[in-house]
């Protein structure tokens, strides 16, 4: 029977449940150091000096300032970051020096006997004051990149259109709060530059290693632990904890670990960009799209990071999952100086979407129409081209994704029978006791969708240049009379479940049970680049690839069948005695007929969509307006699941990253410093504030995914819970919130001041 | 301080300062790893283990509150056969993702299920209520629990 | 401090009552610190967030978590004692005060989630004197008496004179919390706990709110409030008590309960709310309370 479609037990599962995974902080090395590192106190200034403590008892402490950095720049898009601060500090917890001690008490006094000497600058913490060029913090202008869309005339078709309505919606910072805070492990020999630690891109940290100490390939070995989570946020940091671990390293002559304190991680790390999008659009009265104007505008931070391709990702799906004839939309990413912002979950896309799907429910409102029946009408199709001019040619599920969620969640008659369509149930005679979140509130009960888009893989023409690699090796393991498979890939399993769905796509295709299979860690000593574990791309590209050096394999393995007799496995062990290991290399080749121009934003932007429907059902207490999610119905179009139950896992951890987004979690940031960095202030829901999911998988195939039609979905459903839960609370109790979060104080201020 | 408890059904003693967390005596003197540390402020869930059976954070107890007292840990779920039903329903019904939070959610809900053999959805939703996991959306954690509460119950009749 | 430094505190675990009270009467009059550490859920997490003393005046740890004499939980036909160091967990699965006092039980139940409960105490939540201690909101609306012990014997304060600022109480140096002791409501009292916190669990109150109040021939008799994260300490609510027992409790208006409320509280903007949401919560839920004893009145 095929493993591919079944939900087979999770591979990694037993080490994880046992707690024998070993996660950074579970490793350690003869001989290791702690390291810690001085950060700024301040959000902008110039470094004079560190002062250190000549009463504190330095010794067996070393410490590392920029001074002893070989090449200062942290290698990611741009070379803007320095490993450790030199002359100007661009951000609050910039680094500026590093220590490291033998035990933690000796560290933390260590850090305590270190004091920087700062002037301080005036620093510039808002985009507005970025755009006017308070002070001047990057390049001329403090845009870190600008682009543009354009399809058909937008101003002419707005200006024409009997209905024109605008709106402005924006997004705030979203901390992605994986449980396992950043952490690495470094040590030097006569290989070279060792790292263990908690990532997801094990050759982007190899890069910046490269790049700072003046390495080739084989003196770099970067080696992903057991990986706690990462939505993004250990996509790019991890870079940088890197470098300054091996720095301690290197001067101490020792191993040494950084392990993040939460306060440190949430102060320090990547947050998602704040985005502010201004939406003009022109339609008919019966609600037929026609054009659209859209202005973004993203906060990247103190340095570039990741910030232009989050911010082109963002414009591409800024129109959301319809059909206009005419787009005009311009993104623009600006510096300030608070810490950089940088890859999560969604990148860009849950920013414009919100924007999107709240302005689809502007327009709905104005023409008094079902917020769905306006989607359904101008859902984009097979055949329809979008904003970039890219035609839709298969895999466009979103018509049946709708249809599932409506009929799931009782959409035409909750939406008839709630929200102000419901009178207000009367106050409930209170009980003698009182249970938890049972009172005698007035509550009032609503729903809302919201319908999305997520392209999958690199954007445009990414994947072609990546050419991504995995090998697979068969081999004769000692003791075992049948041969064994290894994959070798630099896709990281930081829990999406990459280790257990790899397993399945080739142990299909070798038609070999999956216990005869291996996933070979992540290291850059053993695995070709697979390209970044980012993107969506893991499943669609990189199984893809696993798939297409699988079937290398099994023909070379038939071929020597079918010319010399014999089981499979015969054969196999008749191609092993000539050379053990076999193994299969195959880069990724990308659709032929994918186009992409870089310079006009013309073409076929991603290989293609995953769609989505999302719909929330919420009641609000109108006394207090807290809001409880009672129900929620995922539609997603998949293309094809691999693993069903860990598609579903996705769908729902990813929704209720976007449920958070909406309801809890809220950034506290005040002179570019953060005042909420602890799990106690920064809040995400508990298994008490989740909803019930109702998750259906929809399967339109995508020709060219593995496993008969599977599509990216990392990130879909990031981008549609927070709309559909503003939609859910507007129905319920005509509070409408362009912006986000949608906190109790947030609906409050909303309802005192009549909007 | 000498301190002296029960740890996985195993009496020790050990040598530690006794205001050091029984998360640093775990992780470090004793070598058990399992137990994570999330926050270190009692928020996330990710290192209960049990004490006296009852699950608690073990960033904020003093190792000197355990002498004479029984602590189990992850590593002390697995029974002569290997995996437990529980941590086994974690497997199948994916209640495990990145799995760093996984040994708490397992600790709370093996006190969960031994005071409450088959508990319903909100008594899984409170008995889990101080952990936090951002990688489920918590539901296929709901149902491992769900699941290995039916399973011994099934082996259990009557 | 580092986690780790914690560690270098000096500890010791008494063997009793008696032991415990010598020791701080003692280091009292030597002007020497001392902590009292039960479940450990508030000290440990500020000394994490408090600076470094110097190693030579960190104050010692005195473990009270398995004193008998503050652990156990007394009820009696008319009045009950719940030792300092009994926990939540307790508190919330003892049978006979979920029966005669549902608002505590209900507070317990909402205080953190499970692992909080096992470890956090009434005595730590009088002893901190957070005003966002739910605890202490509950028992004030119960008129908890708070049992101080010394060398010298115990003394009892009323809650509503214990605490005298924002975290300071009448507590001595000399004094450990031994239990509080109240009288049990009377059965069919209208009890009513409501936390609005951060999030569904494992949360810290905007505003918490506790309400005992018993009627007799269609007026209220007893009333007992307490309000939490809404003022400096946790609130009483005199005006709003004073209104509980007004001779015509159906003719208190909607007005007079705003302003009453508005009178007795003083909430302010922080991380967790806005000043302005929490005054307009405060009103919300005694308006509600108020509604559902007139309710009562009226059947």
């Amino acid at each position: 029977m095929a493993l591919v479609g079944r939900s087979v037990p999770r591979a990694d599962g037993p080490a994880k449940v046992s707690g024998t995974a070993h996660y950074v902080d579970d490793l350690t090395r003869p001989g290791v150091l702690l390291g810690a590192t001085l950060r700024s106190p301040v959000a902008r200034g110039r470094l004079r000096g560190i002062r250190r403590d000549p009463a504190f008892d330095w010794a067996g402490v070393t410490v590392v300032t920029a001074e002893d950095v070989p090449v200062n720049v942290v290698a990611l898009i741009e070379e803007d970051q320095p490993v450790l601060a030199a002359d100007e500090i661009r951000h609050a917890y910039e680094p500026l020096a590093l220590v490291a001690a033998e035990d933690p008490v000796r560290l933390a006094g260590a850090l305590r006997a270190l004091t920087p000497e700062i002037e301080p600058l005036p620093p510039v913490l808002t985009v507005a004051d970025a755009l006017a060029r308070k002070a001047q913090i990057h390049g001329s202008d403090n845009i870190f990149a600008t682009y543009r869309i354009s399809k058909g005339d937008a101003a002419r078709a707005i200006a024409r259109s009997p209905v024109r309505l605008n709106g402005t919606y924006r997004t705030p910072h979203q901390e992605q709060l994986y449980i396992e805070p950043q952490g690495m492990l470094a040590f030097w020999d006569a290989c070279g530059a060792h790292l263990q630690g908690s990532l997801q891109c094990p050759f982007y940290v190899q890069k910046g290693v490269k790049r700072t100490f003046s390495l080739d390939d084989a003196h770099v070995d970067v080696t992903q632990a057991v990986t706690g989570g990462g939505f993004g946020g250990k996509e790019e940091y991890p870079t940088l904890l890197a470098l300054h671990a091996l720095l301690l390293a290197k001067k101490s002559g020792q191993p040494v670990k950084m392990i993040y304190d939460r306060q440190e991680d949430i102060e320090a790390t990547t947050k998602r960009h704040p985005c502010e999008v201004t939406i003009e659009s022109g339609c008919d009265r019966e609600g037929n799209l026609s054009a659209v104007s859209i202005n973004v505008l993203m906060d990247g931070g103190a340095y570039v990071t990741l910030t232009p391709v989050v911010l082109s990702r963002g414009a591409l799906h800024a129109a959301g999952a319809y059909r206009w004839d005419h787009v005009a939309i311009e993104a623009v990413a600006v510096a300030t100086n608070t810490p950089p912002n940088g890859a999560f979950r969604g990148f860009g896309a849950p920013q414009t979407i919100w924007a999107i799907e709240r302005h689809m429910d502007r327009i709905a409102r104005e023409l008094s129409l079902d917020p769905l029946l306006l989607r359904e009408k101008n859902l984009l199709r097979v055949g329809d081209t979008t904003p970039t001019g890219q035609l839709l040619k298969e895999s466009v599920g979103i018509q049946r994704c709708v249809e599932e969620a409506k009929k799931a969640s009782g959409w035409d008659t909750k939406r008839a029978t709630l929200g102000r369509a419901a009178p207000v149930r009367p106050v409930a005679a209170m009980q003698r006791q009182t249970a938890p979140g049972g009172s005698a509130s007035r509550k009032a009960r609503g729903i809302g969708a919201s319908v999305f888009l997520h392209g999958a893989g690199f954007t445009g023409s990414g994947e072609r240049k990546l050419k991504g690699r995995v090998a697979i090796d068969m081999f004769r393991a000692p003791s075992e009379k049948k041969p064994r498979f290894r994959i070798r890939t630099a896709s990281t399993d930081i829990g999406q479940g990459t280790e257990t769905v790899f397993l399945q796509i080739a142990a299909d295709v070798l038609r070999v049970p999956m216990d005869r299979v291996e996933f070979a860690t992540p290291s850059t000593a053993v695995v070709p680049d697979s390209g970044p574990t980012v993107a969506s791309r893991t499943v669609m590209i990189v199984g893809s690839i696993v798939e297409s050096a699988a079937r290398e394999l099994f023909a070379r393995i038939e071929y020597e069948r079918q010319k010399r007799g014999g089981s499979f496995d015969d054969a196999a062990l008749r191609l092993l005695a000539d050379q053990d290991p076999v193994v299969s290399e195959k880069t990724y080749e990308p659709p032929a007929e994918l186009a992409w121009d870089d310079a006009t934003y013309r073409g076929d932007a991603y290989p293609v969509f995953a769609w989505g429907c999302d719909i929330a059902e919420v009641e609000v207490d109108l006394d207090t307006f807290e809001t409880a999610v009672l129900g929620f119905w995922a539609a997603h179009d998949v293309g094809k699941a691999i693993h069903p139950l860990m598609c579903k896992g996705q769908i729902e951890g990813g929704t209720l990253q976007a449920i958070g987004w909406a309801l809890n979690e809220r950034l506290v940031v005040k002179d570019g410093k953060i005042l909420n960095a602890r799990m106690s202030t920064y809040i995400v829901p508990t298994s008490l504030d989740a909803p019930r999911f109702t998750t259906i998988l929809v399967e339109d195939p995508y020709s060219k995914g593995p496993g008969g039609g599977a599509k990216g979905i990392g990130e879909l459903p990031m981008d549609g819970g927070a709309p559909a839960i503003a939609a859910a609370i507007e129905h319920a109790t005509g509070i409408i919130r362009d912006d986000l979060p949608l906190l109790p104080e947030d609906l409050f201020a909303a309802r005192q001041t009549g909007t | 301080m000498k301190i002296t408890f029960v740890l996985n059904g195993r009496s020790r003693t050990i040598d530690a300062p006794p205001l050091a967390r029984l998360l640093d005596v775990l992780r470090g003197t004793l070598g058990l790893t399992g137990t994570k540390e999330g926050c270190g402020e009692g928020e996330c869930g990710s290192c209960t283990v049990l004490l006296d059976g009852v699950p608690v954070n073990a960033c904020l107890v003093a190792a000197g509150q355990c002498d004479g007292r029984t602590v189990l840990t992850v590593e002390g779920l697995e029974n002569k056969d290997g995996l437990s039903d529980l941590q086994d329903a974690f497997v199948t019904e994916g209640g495990a993702q990145c799995g760093i939070c996984t040994p708490g959610f397992l600790m709370a809900a093996r006190a969960l299920l031994a005071g409450n053999p088959q508990p319903g959805e909100g008594e899984i939703r409170e008995g889990i209520a101080g952990n936090v996991c951002r990688c489920t959306g918590y539901q296929r954690i709901v149902e491992s629990i769900r699941h290995a509460g039916k399973e011994r119950a099934s082996r259990e009749p009557g | 401090m580092n986690p780790a430094e914690i560690a270098l505190h000096p500890f010791e675990r008494p063997a009793s009552l008696a032991e415990l009270c010598r020791t701080l009467s003692t280091r009292a009059v030597r002007k020497e610190k001392t902590v009292l550490l039960a479940g450990g859920t508030d000290w440990i997490v500020e000394r994490r967030l408090a600076p470094l003393e110097s190693p030579d005046d960190l104050p010692l740890v005195l473990d009270v978590s398995r004193l008998p004499e503050m652990r156990a939980i007394h009820v009696a036909k008319e009045h009950a004692a719940i030792g300092a160091a009994a926990t939540f967990l307790e508190i919330k699965s003892h049978p006979v005060l979920s029966r005669r006092v549902p608002v505590l039980t209900a507070m317990a139940r909402e205080v953190g989630a499970v692992q909080i409960q096992a470890r956090g105490t009434l005595g730590g939540n009088l002893a901190t004197a957070s005003p966002a201690a739910d605890g202490a909101a509950a028992l004030m609306a119960l008129d908890a008496d708070v049992v101080l012990a010394s060398v010298t014997g115990e003394r009892r304060v009323p809650l509503t004179q214990f605490f005298t600022g924002y975290r300071a109480t009448r507590r001595a140096e000399n004094e450990a919390i031994v239990r509080v002791e109240f009288a049990l409501p009377r059965t069919g009292a209208h009890q009513m706990w409501r936390k609005v916190g951060t999030r569904a669990a494992q949360a810290i109150s905007k505003v918490a709110f506790a309400a005992v109040v018993e009627l007799e021939h269609g007026r209220g008799v007893r009333a007992g409030f307490g309000m939490a994260s809404v003022a400096p300490v946790t609130a009483s609510l005199p005006t709003v008590r004073a209104l509980a027992l007004a001779p015509n409790l159906a003719s208190v208006s909607e007005q007079e309960l705003e302003a009453a409320t508005r009178r007795d509280i003083t909430p302010i903007d922080d991380l967790r709310s806005t000043a302005a949401y929490r005054a307009h919560v405060a009103v919300a839920l005694v308006k509600c309370f108020f509604r559902s004893l007139r309710t009562a009145i009226g059947s």
